[in-house]
């Protein structure tokens, strides 16, 4: 993994910014799932990825490099829009940056269907409903919140 | 990667460098788009299929069947 992340910084910025998470998390999912394939798979999986992933940050910066801006930016963050003081580039513009509302509403979200989910497998559907209900109303205010953070995608 | 994959049997595996390459070059040409899942658990990022990129789908798959068309025609020529 560690070799993997430092691969990844030779990329360009702005699409650290937009993929590096993503592809992290892809390699990681990947990566386990291979292990427990045993045998050949796991090195050789490491292999093509390490090396595919060289190559394709030489095909980044050509990108970069041959595409115009205003092209790149249909798929790579505007590196000129406001993000909040204090919060790292890299994390603002994959998204990793939520205000603290939004964040509330999100984890209350996240505990509603852990319970909903504890609810109905007890058959307490009375709660269930409740719950659901609780979900909907949130998932709602959630969507205003990202509304008026400009996070609508 | 998991369901590339599986659909072509095992032939095709895909790395994330390539993945991401080519996501990114779909964006850019605006063949997909980004969208928020209604389903939280997953923490992966979804892309679908925009108006643009569907109409490309089509005309390439119309593109290969004529391209088969051909091909078996051509064969079924060649053989008779």
């Amino acid at each position: 993994m560690r070799t993997y992340n430092a691969l990844l910084r030779l990329y360009p910025r702005d699409y650290r910014a937009a993929f590096s998470s993503e592809m992290s998390r892809a390699f990681e999912n990947a990566a386990s799932e291979r292990r427990h394939r045993g045998g050949l798979a796991y090195p050789w999986f490491l292999m093509t990825e390490l090396s595919c992933l060289a190559i394709g940050a030489a095909g980044e910066w050509i990108a970069k490099l041959t595409t115009s801006s205003f092209i790149r930016g249909r798929a790579l963050p505007d590196r000129l829009r406001m993000r909040p003081a204090g919060v790292a580039w890299e994390s603002y513009y994959a998204g990793e940056f939520v205000p603290d509302d939004i964040a509330e509403v999100q984890q209350r979200i996240d505990a509603n269907i852990a319970r909903m989910v504890r609810a109905i497998a007890t058959h307490d559907f009375a709660t269930a409903r409740k719950l659901d209900i609780e979900e909907r109303r949130d998932r709602e205010i959630l969507r205003r919140l990202r509304a008026e953070h400009g996070l609508v995608d | 990667m998991k369901d590339i994959e599986s659909l072509s049997n095992g032939r095709v595996r895909l790395s994330t460098g390539t993945l991401y390459g080519a996501l990114r070059r779909l964006l850019e040409d605006e063949w997909i788009v980004r969208f928020e899942q209604d389903d939280t658990s997953r923490e992966k990022q979804a892309y679908r299929l925009s108006a643009e990129g569907r109409r490309q789908l089509d005309a390439e798959l119309d593109r290969m069947k004529q391209l088969t068309r051909a091909a078996a025609s051509h064969l079924r020529a060649s053989e008779a």
